[in-house]
């Protein structure tokens, strides 16, 4: 597989391998989930999460929210339908061990400024850490797909994404359209090492 | 202190300086960070999260776990996503409950092995279970129910018949999940939490409730009572006992968590402090300013400070010695607001002469490092006599039961 050309092409072929892996897999191959999550789980894609270097149990407590109905997505809940506890496992301890490599996306200067202060203000840095790289069940954010946390965000403050403890939501409740907009451009561009 | 002082001064203590100096609306922080000063703003103290997906028994350092000579403890049962709680069917069925999932599980012998099946799905934090005469209850976040003659129909269990209902109008981030255990007196008895770490409960939160089964008549047990996750009662004496979790960013040595007693034919309800008193002597320095903690009821015994007591049981079995019978264990989950960490054990408590509890561990190995974060492997919850006299007991943090069982 050649993921050098990090172009439309490429995602539209990536897409559709989503498409042909959404199909019944017979064990949890770690090379299905890149066709959606990239080369060794640096994702491609804009709308999807990349899953190198995630806490292993960030990785395998969401893949648990889908099995169990709790999150919903057209491609990832049939993924995970058939997974055993342990696959999710294995599969979140392959992907931990990933090399998270540096974000294409560029933070505009002025995001840059603000970020810091929201994420302060906004308690993102209490469960994700200072340089919001995750730790156990809460996932890395520094160097993550701009478009997804976009739409983790809004689904969060809308009550509309499980949520293991009702943290995020709470932490989201109070975020404008325009917080969540600089708080993703200012996670996206950070490095994830 | 003027209002418009009060008012900075409570911004303050709930978002910090940082969030004041913003133009902006404060952000609601975690439930969990309810309470904390302005010092304490940059703490990284957290709760800790279960591995929903469980973690094999193979991968965990078992030999660690130690108990005195002559008991043993083993893996009883894995893959149980986050248990919670354990109730003992008449047929030999052991559920186990879960609070972040919606499951209740069924742990059954088939053929000489165990087998788990997932009997009960899409309920509301469904911590609290207890069986008897083929009926299994569920305590919900918002409502008990019950399930008759489930043992029978694990494969396609009867529709749910509602005990009481509304129990949780404010719905609140906080202490949303029940513990239930059924009494001598054939009630259910139940917490309700406070919705908050350090806030005023309304008139039903911060209680031990219980209810009859037969006509769904509601009556307070206790109050002033921040949350107890574990209910039993004494064999003999027909008390209540049961745990209760201290508030949380009173510093590592403040408040204890404790252990309380209550006649289940008392003629009044006693109120043992929260949210204006903790562990029967130290004053809320929030709530308790124009308060004394001699108004209130004193715990039976203090069970150290964030450690988090959960299930209790008296042991009335005939396999472990003779001094153990009608003596207590108590499921520590460990803590995570205090730096060292404790806790993640299970200890014993013993009562001389005169009924003095006096508490030592029983079980421990648990906590790894206290210092480091996650301190441990593994967290207990809930305790089960079975019917050979063991004990089964509960981990959430990995999805484990483990057994607890003895022999010269």
């Amino acid at each position: 597989m050649n993921f050098e050309h990090r172009n439309a092409g490429a995602a539209a072929w990536a897409a559709a391998l989503c498409f042909l892996a959404a199909t019944p897999a017979p064990a949890a191959d770690p090379q299905l989930c890149a066709a959606c999550h990239g080369p060794e789980g640096n994702s491609i894609i804009p709308a999807n999460p990349s899953l190198a270097g995630q806490p292993a149990q960030a990785i395998s407590t969401q893949l648990y929210q889908f099995r169990e109905g709790n999150r919903k997505d057209p491609q990832m809940s049939p993924m995970a339908a058939n997974l055993s506890n342990k696959e999710m496992n294995e599969l979140a301890a392959y992907f931990s061990k990933q090399e998270a490599t540096a974000p294409t996306h560029k933070t505009s200067p002025e995001h840059a400024a603000a970020g810091p202060k929201l994420a302060q203000q906004f308690n993102c840095v209490q469960c994700h850490g200072p340089a919001l790289h995750g730790q156990q069940h809460i996932p890395r954010l520094a160097g993550q797909q701009y478009d997804y946390v976009l739409a983790q965000l809004r689904k969060f403050r809308a009550h509309a994404r499980a949520d293991l403890d009702g943290n995020m939501t709470a932490a989201t409740e109070p975020l404008t359209e325009r917080d969540i907009e600089v708080l993703a451009d200012y996670v996206a561009g950070l490095n994830p090492q | 202190m003027n209002s418009s002082k009060a008012l900075a001064a409570a911004f303050l203590t709930v978002f910090g300086t940082a969030a004041l100096a913003q133009q902006t609306p404060p952000a609601a922080p975690p439930s969990w960070k309810q309470g904390m000063t302005p010092e304490q703003g940059k703490s990284t103290l957290h709760p800790f999260a279960p591995y929903m997906t469980g973690r094999s028994a193979a991968e965990l350092p078992l030999d660690k776990l130690k108990v005195p000579a002559g008991f043993k403890v083993e893996v009883w049962a894995d893959g149980i996503p986050e248990a919670r709680s354990l109730a003992l069917g008449d047929r030999g069925t052991v559920f186990v409950s879960n609070r972040l999932a919606k499951n209740v599980y069924a742990v059954v012998d088939k053929g000489g092995k165990r087998e788990v099946k997932t009997v009960l799905r899409g309920l509301n934090a469904p911590n609290g279970i207890a069986f008897s005469k083929g009926t299994l209850f569920v305590a919900e976040r918002d409502r008990i129910t019950r399930y008759d003659g489930i043992e029978s129909n694990l494969d396609n269990p009867p529709a749910p018949k509602i005990v009481v209902d509304n129990l949780d109008p404010t719905q609140q981030p906080g202490h949303f999940w029940k513990y239930l255990a059924l009494g001598p007196d054939g009630k259910l008895y139940f917490n309700i939490g406070a919705p908050g770490n350090i806030v005023m409960p309304s008139y039903m939160q911060a209680s031990v409730m219980r209810v009859n089964p037969a006509d769904g008549k509601l009556e307070t047990v206790a109050q002033g009572v921040r949350n107890s996750v574990g209910i039993t009662f004494n064999p003999k004496t027909k008390e209540v006992w049961f745990t209760n979790h201290g508030r949380d960013w009173l510093g590592d040595d403040s408040p204890n968590d404790t252990l309380h007693r209550v006649s289940i034919n008392a003629k009044s309800v006693p109120n043992f402090g929260y949210p204006f008193c903790h562990q029967g002597d130290t004053i809320d320095p929030e709530y308790g300013k124009n308060r004394s903690c001699k108004e209130f009821a004193k715990p039976a015994l203090k069970l150290g400070t964030h450690i988090a007591p959960l299930g209790v049981k008296f042991y009335t079995g005939k396999m472990f010695p003779a001094v153990y019978q009608n003596t207590l264990f108590i499921a520590m989950h460990g803590s995570w607001n205090r730096q060292p960490k404790q806790g993640y054990n299970i200890m014993h408590v013993t009562f001389d002469a005169k009924g003095n509890p006096k508490m030592e561990p029983f079980l421990t190995g648990f906590l790894q490092d206290e210092k480091a974060d996650p301190p441990m492997w593994g967290r207990p919850v809930d305790i089960l006599q079975m019917k050979d006299g063991s004990l089964l007991f509960s981990d959430d943090y990995n999805g484990i039961v483990y057994r607890i069982s003895y022999s010269k």
